[in-house]
């Protein structure tokens, strides 16, 4: 108990110590920078609360191109990896083309599905499930297959089929690696779904909503948008764990 | 289940060519079976792409090095601190409390959308290039050298603390080699997401690299060499990727389970 | 008789589980070893042997009680260096190769180059690894992983040797060889000697004494002196003595 209170109190007086400094300048003072620069926490929350009907609308607008995105790359993710563990001398090679995708930068792709959309939406869902479906499908394929040693070979002595081993070895063995694989998406997806608002025509978003602000040099007005953004990854990314600890109980109790 | 080597060219090589054909079917048909006036821009011939490419290449591969040595440059800075940073929270359970929940949050802010501001910040396209890449690269790094750290067993410690051996022999022999392979999972997801920052940043208005070429390109409506530099990039960060593949190689020779080890937990 | 090398007295140790109950591993054990003496811990799996050896060794604080080890705490003993240990498994450092894995305490204890290449050279032949001396530890077999840990030990000539089921994972030949070479190079150096094992033969073939743990929680349930004549052969284990000895300690076991 005593373990669980220092591992919330350590961490939330850093932050506000952190914040405080910020807020009277002391962060300004050692990185040489002006206010407008860096504008303080509490003009930042001003400003937000301001202007907190727009900053939902964008995040709205945002948040569910990056979560319908995911859920598209991750399902497609998913598949290649399932199918190539079924045919492992052709999936194998599979594997290879996916990771290369991975290594396609986030720029080049946005500005590729900006030529194939026309929508700023279907521009950003295209740019998200392409880069979710990457991490998904490295990290699944890896729990399907690294499996302990002999357990295939157990299943094989009691002539059990390739989907009986599927579903009662494979798809337990990988349910780690996937849930690791949606803590890696969430955070990228939401930076892929504003990145690709930066290039799109689209007119609403977060990443629009900086590039608006900065345009018109207010500072306060984009950091608040990077509040949001951030606060919406952390609340996605929590929620992702609470799952998880129940799936990987429900995991636990099925060996 | 393993594949053996020959196999596997085969089937590499098979899958080559079914990708580039699979591209010269579908551009073929968006431009004579669907009559698509943008097929050209949304999709040219591969084969048109790659000539593109040859003919441009110098000017190409010349801007993708400026792009690629400063995202090695960011690259190599953020690794330094992801790994100071482990060693860090290895030796300090506090530090390690405090450090864990805001390494996590940090990956939560879209810090590639924090870009313009950044550059706003320092108003130097490298020194902004140069901490963006540094960021993305840190956190991964982080994390897989800290499981990694974290992951050593109690017995191998124990050879050495039964010898009387110091902190520093411990982390030097011991800590440091073993988590090597948890360093270069880190690393591996680091090297691509270091060469898109580089490449964002070129865009926000650099006067050289990758990034400019993908823009000008766009706004000159010229999509062959837009392609080409599509391509140019993802070849950049594919080569990224196995560069680090080649120096775990090549540094870790002992290592013939790289791919079980390393955590990539987030 | 001057007073014992090590001393365990009244030593209690409980682990923590989980969800924070004691888990109760060492019950107020107490027994003495004398310098020189070849000591065996024998019992079943989870009766607390490799516990008591980490305690002696210093790698885990007693909850109660106290060791002394001649006169001193295990601490300082670890200190001036006079330990050497073999783990139950083998405890490679998988990015050094067979010789620089025997070579790695001597670097740490200061051992000039040469003393620890004629150190190795020994080694590896005493336990038939001459030919695997630039291998990585993933080209060995278990059982040759296990006699490199041995070697790593034995290289220190350490002046209390700690072994945890040393030959366990060995098949029977290369056990009995073993023993045999483990017996001789004590005879030689006459170091004290805590040995773990869970094979009543090979605790009667090499001991002086044999301290039989029962578990759950770990108790000391006999200590058994083994008076077979020194030195010891393989054919000793065909003797009625020996069998003796092993009837003996197998009645001692209390409810396995
Ligand atoms: N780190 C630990 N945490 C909790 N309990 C432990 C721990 N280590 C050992 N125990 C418990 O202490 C008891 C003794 O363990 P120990 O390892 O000393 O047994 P052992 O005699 O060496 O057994 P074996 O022959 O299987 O190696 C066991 O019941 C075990 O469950
Ligand atoms: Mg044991």
């Amino acid at each position: 108990m005593k373990e669980k209170m220092l591992n919330i109190i350590w961490p939330l007086g850093f932050g506000i110590a952190i914040l405080l400094l910020w807020q009277v300048g002391f962060l300004h003072m050692i990185f040489g920078l002006k206010p407008y620069q860096l504008p303080v926490p509490t003009a930042i929350a001003i400003t937000l609360s301001n202007n907190l009907g727009k900053a939902l609308t964008d995040c709205v607008v945002t948040i569910s191109g990056a979560l319908i995105g995911m859920a598209f790359g991750s399902l497609i993710g998913f598949m290649i990896a399932a199918i190539a563990t079924f045919f492992p001398k052709w999936g194998y090679g599979g594997m290879i083309v996916v990771s290369a995708f991975n290594a396609i930068p986030l720029v080049a792709l946005s500005s590729i599905m900006n030529l194939w959309f026309s929508t700023g939406m279907s521009q950003k869902i295209g740019v998200v499930t392409v880069v979710c479906m990457a991490a998904m499908s490295m990290n699944a394929y890896k729990g399907l297959n690294s499996l302990k040693p002999f357990s295939v070979d157990l299943m094989h002595t009691v002539a059990a089929s390739e989907w009986t081993i599927f579903t009662k070895l494979r798809l337990p063995n990988c349910l780690p690696n996937v849930f690791t694989a949606l803590k890696i998406n969430i955070a990228t997806a939401i930076m892929a779904a504003m990145i690709s608002e930066y290039f799109a025509s689209s007119t609403s978003g977060l990443g629009f909503a900086i590039k608006d602000s900065l345009r018109k040099g207010e500072m306060a007005m984009g950091w608040s948008y990077i509040v949001v953004a951030s606060l919406a990854g952390v609340i996605l990314y929590g929620i992702i764990i609470l799952v998880e600890r129940n799936a990987i109980k429900w995991h636990a109790s099925q060996k | 289940m393993s594949v053996e080597r020959n196999d596997r060219i085969f089937v590499g090589i098979v899958w080559g060519i079914v990708i580039i054909g699979l591209w010269e079917v579908i551009a073929f048909l968006l431009q004579n079976v669907f009559q698509d006036p943008m097929a050209a821009t949304k999709l040219p011939y591969l084969h048109v792409i790659i000539a593109t490419f040859i003919q441009n290449a110098g000017a190409l591969l010349g801007a993708g090095l400026v792009t690629f040595s400063r995202a090695a440059a960011g690259f190599l800075v953020g690794g330094i601190i992801g790994i100071i940073l482990a060693v860090i929270m290895s030796l300090s359970k506090t530090v390690e409390r405090i450090g864990l929940p805001y390494l996590i949050i940090s990956q939560m802010i879209p810090i590639l959308a924090l870009a313009p501001i950044i550059f706003n910040i320092v108003k130097d396209m490298d020194s902004a290039r140069i901490i963006i890449a540094a960021y993305i690269t840190f956190f991964p790094v982080a994390i897989n050298m800290l499981s990694g750290l974290k992951a050593v067993e109690r017995d191998q410690k124990d050879l050495l603390y039964s010898v009387a051996a110091s902190q520093v022999e411990i982390y030097y022999k011991l800590m440091f080699p073993f988590s090597m392979p948890y360093l270069f999972t880190g690393l591996k997801i680091a090297a691509p997401l270091a060469i898109t920052a580089s490449i964002l940043v070129d865009m926000l208005g650099s006067s050289s690299g990758i990034g400019v070429k993908i823009l000008y390109a766009l706004y000159s409506n010229s999509s062959n060499i837009f392609w080409a530099a599509v391509l140019t990039s993802a070849l950049m960060g594919i080569s990224g990727y196995y560069l680090v593949v080649l120096g775990e190689k090549v540094l870790l020779p002992w290592n013939k389970t790289s791919s079980k080890k390393g955590g990539d937990n987030v | 008789m001057n007073s014992p090398e090590i001393q365990f007295k009244n030593v209690n140790m409980a682990y923590k589980g989980k969800s924070g109950e004691d888990i109760v591993a060492l019950d107020n054990v107490s027994f003495d070893i004398q310098e020189g003496e070849f000591i065996s811990l024998l019992g079943p799996s989870g009766c607390g042997k490799t516990t008591s050896l980490r305690i002696i060794g210093d790698l885990l604080q007693p909850t109660s009680g106290e060791v002394l080890v001649r006169g001193l705490s295990p601490r300082e003993i670890r200190l001036q260096r006079k330990y050497g240990i073999v783990f139950q498994s083998p405890v490679l450092y998988d990015w050094r190769t067979v010789r620089r894995n025997i070579c790695l305490p001597m670097e740490i204890m200061k051992f000039s180059k040469k003393e620890r290449t004629a150190r190795i050279d020994k080694m590896l032949e005493l336990v038939g690894l001459q030919d695997f001396g630039q291998k990585y530890p993933y080209e060995l077999s278990g059982g040759m992983q296990q006699r490199v840990g041995i070697a790593r030990a034995l290289a220190l000539d350490p002046e209390i040797l700690l072994m945890d089921e040393p030959f366990s994972a060995l098949d029977e030949f290369t056990r009995e060889k073993l023993n045999e070479d483990l017996l001789n190079i004590w005879s030689q150096t006459k170091k004290t000697v805590i040995f773990v094992t869970h094979n009543i033969p090979e605790a009667v073939f090499l001991s002086d004494r044999v301290v039989v743990l029962s578990p759950h929680p770990g108790r000391v349930s006999a200590i058994v002196d083994i008076n077979l004549p020194r030195p010891r052969e393989n054919s000793v284990r065909e003797t009625s003595e020996f069998y003796d000895y092993i009837v003996k300690i197998r009645g001692s076991f209390e409810g396995v």
